[in-house]
């Protein structure tokens, strides 16, 4: 169901979008202002779209399997995510880890995790997406790439960055904004050095807006990121067309289906407009938004879990039509866990029923110029941008961040989705509609629930490897990253780098960095600093 | 709502989230959906343990202690939990909700000593009417 612009009639004429200028409102695919797409050709093949599956599960070595049978399989792309102590910046041998090591994620906190991670995995072939830590996903990237005797210069694949809103929803690493974001231009601005073909800036709307704000809502908070970001990068006296071309967007695909579409058309359209009006990119390619997509995991039903085949499948199927850069779908386990074997062979077949035996793929854009979709993708366009605006006028990001604004907004966009679900007001089959009996309900039970166990022995590997460690190193290291991140204006990635390669670990270097903000080194449990 | 007046106070709840599970939506919509019927909610949120947790409801005197969970890491905690929550001979009142929790989840879980048990689709009239039974409960 549509939850932003519902459209409100009937049906469509040629005077709904008599306002539009061919040339300069659509223009071909592979065009400014892309609004119709990237690509000028399309690809009817297996590489349509990029093919990923959300991956990592148990320790480096365990999720080392997992990513080869993906593989094997077909899949193009891996998307790494960190479990929760991870994505938590917490090491596995925090007091908190112990119920949650591998469970939803890779266990990850070490430069040998980065070397058993990706063992034997083509990295220059499979691209690599990342939601984890980004400034530490780089460090380790860099390091794995050096290691391997490959340039880092060579490494794709991309990282999630969350400076505004990850401490408010679903991410939250136990640091300042202030902090985050320094640590987001750092990275970025490292890679425009060291890893220029790497996506060091992917703005993921999917998790701020999963269970929670709308389409426009979502996208406006994208957008609010992306400007501060792009601002600061210049005012450090960065060439926008040094990082734009490297900027991609992670965007969520509800139920919504034509209202995603026109949403991904709208950004498409407001992205290049203001990379090269607002902020003068010259560089073509800083002009079109790379878009990566998920399917909506909150879309997906505890009751019935087999109907969330065919809800990924029908979002698939817009995504394609939006014309994507790279999807994964949301498995029919969600609800429950991190996928399963199952889950994910039925998503990667999903992908490859809709790229290879139908024909959504042979033209580029086939819904451009219908009068609902682009009549849609105007009022995407509109309430986007005036959003944006309407946040911008309120006060700078970092501020409204810290003035608890995104979190409040945040907050409320969740209570109202789960009380849309819970009055009916959106349907949703087999929860407030079409529900059958529990007893009845027992179709792919067995896979949904089965539950994966916390990985207790990756937690006395790091503990062993902490024991028997060069601790005169790892102490200097982390004394000298300290001092780097209290003084402002230094770079914290050489020093974060250092401390890897000196064995120290992720919950370490994040601690250092937060005693330097003058916030605890372990702000959960209260643990003193080793150093 | 004179039903949820015990002893001329409001009913108090407790909601948290234990460990490191950062999925909120449902711990938030049931505190909303407790206030909105006149259940007086402390919302502790997230990275909650069980002696945060114990130590909240003592010194905040609820009458309920309400887990949410999207991740399994409330199995490791629910013992300690348990323990926590009592205090001369008596237990406040634990009751845990979220979708992950399957029906033989639940069944385990009452086992154990859960007070009650919400699994995905439990309608907000079940959540305040057992709610309120649980605090009338430690009334009598």
């Amino acid at each position: 169901m549509p939850t932003d612009a519902s459209a409100g009639k009937p049906y469509y004429r040629p005077e709904d979008i008599s306002g539009n200028d061919y040339a300069t409102d659509l223009n071909d695919p592979g065009a400014y202002p892309y609004t119709r797409g990237r690509r000028t050709q399309p690809r009817h093949d297996a590489n349509a779209w990029i093919l990923q599956e959300l991956s990592g599960e148990g320790s480096p070595a365990h999720s080392n399997r997992q990513f080869r049978d993906l593989i094997a399989r077909g899949a193009a792309g891996l998307d790494v995510i960190g479990d929760a102590p991870s994505v938590g910046c917490l090491d596995p041998d925090h007091p908190f880890a112990r119920a949650a090591v591998g469970t939803q994620g890779v266990s990850i906190c070490r430069l040998q995790d980065f070397l058993e991670l990706y063992d034997g995995i083509p990295l220059d072939r499979i691209t690599l997406s990342h939601s984890l830590p980004s400034w530490f996903t780089i460090a380790g990237l860099y390091l794995l790439a050096r290691n391997h005797e490959v340039a880092p210069g060579a490494l794709r694949g991309s990282v999630i960055q969350t400076p505004l809103y990850a401490e408010d929803y679903c991410y939250a690493v136990h640091m300042p904004v202030e902090l985050r974001l320094r640590l987001t231009l750092d990275s970025i601005e490292f890679c425009t050095r060291e890893m220029p073909r790497f996506h060091s800036f992917v703005e993921d709307t999917y998790f701020v807006s999963d269970g929670g704000p709308g389409a426009v809502d979502e996208m406006a908070l994208g957008f609010v990121e992306i400007r501060k970001v792009v601002r600061e990068l210049m005012k450090r006296g960065l060439d926008i067309d040094s990082f734009g071309p490297r900027i991609a967007i992670l965007v969520n695909c509800r139920m919504g289906f034509f209202e995603e579409i026109a949403k991904i058309r709208a950004s498409r359209r407001i992205f290049a407009r203001m990379m090269r009006e607002e902020f003068g990119a010259k560089d073509s390619r800083s002009w079109s938004a790379n878009i990566t997509a998920h399917t909506a995991g909150s879309a997906l039903t505890a009751q019935q879990p087999v109907n969330n085949v065919v809800r990924g499948a029908v979002q698939a199927v817009a995504l394609a039509l939006a014309g994507v850069q790279a999807m994964e779908i949301s498995t029919f386990d969600e609800a429950y866990r991190t996928p399963s074997r199952e889950a994910h062979l039925l998503a990667l077949r999903t992908q490859q029923i809709i790229g290879l035996e139908t024909d959504c793929t042979k033209v580029a854009d086939p819904l451009g110029g219908s009068y609902y979709v682009e009549s849609l993708t105007n009022m995407m366009e509109r309430d986007i941008a005036d959003r944006v605006h309407e946040i911008e006028a309120i006060g700078d990001a970092v501020d409204l961040s810290n003035r608890g604004y995104f979190r409040r907004l945040l907050e409320q966009a969740m209570i109202t989705r789960a009380a849309e679900i819970q009055n009916g007001s959106v349907a949703k089959v087999g929860v407030n509609v079409c529900q059958i009996p529990e007893e009845e309900d027992t179709m792919l039970r067995e896979v949904v629930e089965t539950k994966i166990e916390p990985s207790l022995d990756h937690i006395e590997r790091i503990r062993e490897f902490k024991r028997t460690r060069d601790h005169e190193r790892v102490r200097n290291t982390l004394t000298e990253l300290r001092s780097r991140a209290a003084d402002h204006k230094a770079s914290l990635m050489e020093p974060v780098i250092t401390a890897l390669q000196a064995d120290a670990t992720l919950g370490e270097v994040s601690g250092a960095m937060r005693m330097a903000y003058g916030m605890q080194y372990d702000p959960l449990s209260g643990t003193p600093a080793p150093f | 709502m004179e039903a949820e007046i015990r002893n001329g106070n409001r009913v108090r709840v407790l909601i948290a989230i234990l460990g490191l599970d950062q999925h909120e939506t449902g711990a938030l919509a049931v505190s909303a959906m407790l206030r909105d019927a006149g259940v007086e909610v402390i919302y502790l949120g997230r990275f909650a343990s069980p002696e945060s947790v114990a130590a909240a409801a003592v010194e905040e005197s609820a009458d309920v202690v309400g887990i949410s969970c999207h991740s399994w890491e409330y199995i490791h905690y629910l013992d300690d939990l348990l323990r926590a929550l009592e205090r001369g001979g008596e237990r406040i009142p634990l009751m845990i909700g979220g979708s992950v929790i399957s029906p033989s989840d639940k069944a385990r879980l009452l086992e154990k000593g859960v007070s009650a048990v919400f699994g995905a689709g439990a309608s907000s009239d079940d959540i305040v009417a057992t709610v309120r039974k649980l605090a009338e409960a430690r009334d009598s």
